[in-house]
């Protein structure tokens, strides 16, 4: 990701996404851990809903621990977002960054070789 | 290595768990503190990998009865997404060995794991050559020598006599050893293991008479002990007072 699209404004699609070459290896590891952030991302609407910041807060930081290790450095800084907003008790910034996640999940081109 | 990895995130802990077995180590994955603390009473590490957020106790906590109330030196490597500055001076001062902050990167993981458990002596380049007391190991031709007798083993007491002596006053768990030698998915039975150490003890002359003393400890596993001076006048003496 470039320093242009991190600076960019919330709620544009900030994250571009792109084709992400992996290893093999990472397919079935990948293949869940992408599943389980698009059902993260549900999770964290309702989390919003219920006003509970912590899981938001809490699922931003294990987003900005894990993608960047998956391949996925977009998604760590996606993480690290969604934790400062979720700790700033921001709601529209927080959904603003839910429709930038789930845009980039829908995207995003994962192959192996 | 076997590798205790206490991570609450299953995405985290699965990546984590894939790169150690990748690089030929042996992972085991705790999501609460309470949990790996309790199979640190009959389990043996080489490291201890921590995340700080978890439930119940976090890293932290779990470090500090690791050392205070277990006594344990196994090094710990921190993983954690917390990165004030506040937060590492915390941790090192409490025991940990060396930081990282999430998200780490493989390569480097593994280096700083290596280098961890190079300090701590637990592992040795494989193309070494060991020399201690009486034998010479060579893990090359997979041959010990005894005063320069070589010293007839099978494939796997050798790997057995290798784990020990690269491990001396080092309590090994039941565990730790059937999955050094074995391999993960092994099934081995307690007497299997028990006939193996017995042999090597023999074979090897692991024996108060000889300096060394390769003890069971009851419900845990063994510890192989080179025996000072001092140590070897205190059993002649308990054992001149047991045939009184």
């Amino acid at each position: 990701m470039s320093g242009t699209a991190q600076q960019r404004e919330p709620g544009r699609d900030s994250l571009q996404p792109r084709v992400v070459w992996l290893e093999k290896d990472l397919e079935q590891l990948v293949t869940r851990f992408l599943r389980r952030k698009e059902a993260e991302v549900q999770r964290m609407r309702a989390a919003l809903t219920d006003a509970d910041f912590e899981f938001i807060e809490r699922a931003g930081h294990d987003l900005k621990g894990a993608g960047e290790g998956f391949g996925f450095p977009e998604l760590s800084v996606l993480g690290a977002k969604l934790e400062l907003a979720a700790r700033g008790r921001d709601k529209e910034l927080l959904e603003a960054h839910f429709g930038t996640m789930e845009r980039y999940l829908k995207r995003i081109q994962v192959r192996f070789n | 290595m076997r590798i205790a990895i206490l991570e609450d995130d299953t995405s985290q802990s699965e990546l984590l768990s894939h790169w150690l077995q990748l690089a030929g180590h042996h992972p085991h994955p705790f999501e609460q503190g309470a949990n790996l603390l309790r199979a640190l009473q009959n389990e043996s590490f080489d490291v201890l990998i921590l995340d700080w957020n978890v439930p119940d106790l976090n890293g932290v906590d779990v470090l500090r009865r690791v050392r205070q109330q277990l006594h344990s030196s196994v090094p710990v490597l921190f993983v954690t997404g917390r990165n004030r500055e506040d937060d590492i001076v915390l941790a090192l001062r409490e025991g940990a060995d060396d930081y990282m902050i999430k998200p780490v990167r493989r390569l480097e993981l593994l280096a700083r794991l290596e280098a961890l458990a190079r300090r701590a002596r637990h592992v040795q380049d494989q193309a070494e050559v060991l020399e201690i007391d009486a034998f010479k190991v060579d893990c090359q031709t997979r041959t010990v020598l005894r005063n320069g007798k070589q010293v007839d083993l099978t494939a796997k007491d050798f790997d057995l006599s290798v784990l020990f002596l690269r491990n001396i006053g080092r309590l090994l768990s039941r565990g730790h050893i059937r999955e050094t030698v074995w391999g993960s998915n092994a099934v081995v039975t307690s007497r299997t293991l028990d006939t193996h150490v017995s042999r090597i003890r023999n074979k090897l002359g692991l024996t108060p008479e000889h300096g060394w003393r390769l003890a069971a400890v009851y419900r845990y596993g063994y510890r192989l002990e080179h025996l000072d001076q001092a140590a070897l006048q205190r059993l002649t003496a308990d054992d001149k007072a047991a045939a009184v």
